[in-house]
């Protein structure tokens, strides 16, 4: 059975990239989202296995709105997907319960080997 | 805590980010080269507000930018809105690359804005260019990176208390 996954940015560009590498794996895209707003409004409603979610978005940014979704939903399976690669973004994700943090641009088995990780 | 970069370094870390999301996002490989970009070109530029007091601008000829869109896009072809939504969300990353590079060397984040994207050439008031890095690919389409800092006459702009500075 496949993997749902909610894709939570507002890049167009990294929607398509995230759509061609999870292609022919067992990982399906269930819902994109384009602010942190729009995640914890669908949330609840797409269930999703996991969540990529990007930092920097218009309105509410994704670590907030990643600690909005955990408080509801402590199992949440949250993976930020961002080119905030700083050492004080991952502590904050990994404190709120990001359960990964995947670089911007990625690599297929970097983001599978992280998905794989979340989900265990 | 060193807050400096070199222009050296600065010089390799857009060089190695710029090759590598260029060709991880659109499927392009850029090398530096002399050769500018044309007339018909498009410009997208950034300003770094917090940490480094420096913009970065891209300017490329505009059918580069459009096939390494439509690359990105996996469309045979692509509007006006789709090349400078392409043009900026490919500088943002580009960015996030670049200010990782910046806080590893400096141990300080730097924040950028939104990227404001131009048709033609443009240049940032009350800067000056520090350095320009020449790209072409195998169409000998080019592109340009352009560092820009404060013009020297705003002294010591670049390099206040909290802040990174390039020298």
């Amino acid at each position: 059975m496949s993997r749902q996954i909610m894709i939570v940015d507002d890049s167009r560009l990294v929607r398509v990239q995230l759509e061609d590498v999870l292609k022919g794996t067992d990982y399906e895209v269930a819902a994109y989202c384009r602010s942190g707003e729009e995640a914890i409004e669908q949330y609840s409603t797409v269930k999703p296995d996991l969540v990529t979610m990007d930092i920097i978005m218009q309105g509410m940014d994704g670590l907030d709105a990643a600690e909005v979704i955990l408080k509801h939903d402590p199992n949440a399976r949250i993976v930020m997907v961002s080119s905030l690669a700083y050492d004080d973004t991952f502590e904050r994700a990994k404190a709120i319960g990001a359960k990964g943090f995947v670089d911007k641009p990625f690599h297929q088995e970097q983001l599978l080997k992280v998905f794989e990780q979340a989900l265990l | 805590m060193n807050t400096a970069m070199t222009k050296e370094e600065l010089t390799q870390v857009l060089d190695q980010a710029l090759q590598d999301v260029t060709e991880r996002t659109a499927g392009v490989r850029l090398h530096q080269g002399d050769q500018p970009p044309g007339e018909d070109l498009c410009t997208v530029h950034i300003t770094f507000d917090r940490g480094f007091n420096t913009s970065l601008t891209l300017c490329a000829d505009t059918s580069l930018l459009a096939r390494m869109a439509r690359n990105s896009f996996h469309e045979d072809a692509v509007t006006q809105e789709d090349l400078e939504e392409f043009s900026k969300e490919y500088l943002n990353v580009l960015c996030g690359k670049v200010t990782g590079a910046m806080f590893r060397a400096t141990q300080i984040p730097a924040h950028f804005g939104q990227p404001v994207f131009y048709h033609g050439r443009y240049e940032p008031e009350g800067q000056e260019v520090q350095f320009i890095l020449t790209y072409s690919d195998e169409h000998s389409e080019g592109a340009q990176l352009i560092h820009h800092v404060p013009c020297s006459s705003e002294d010591g702009a670049g390099e206040t208390k909290q802040e990174g500075h390039i020298k």
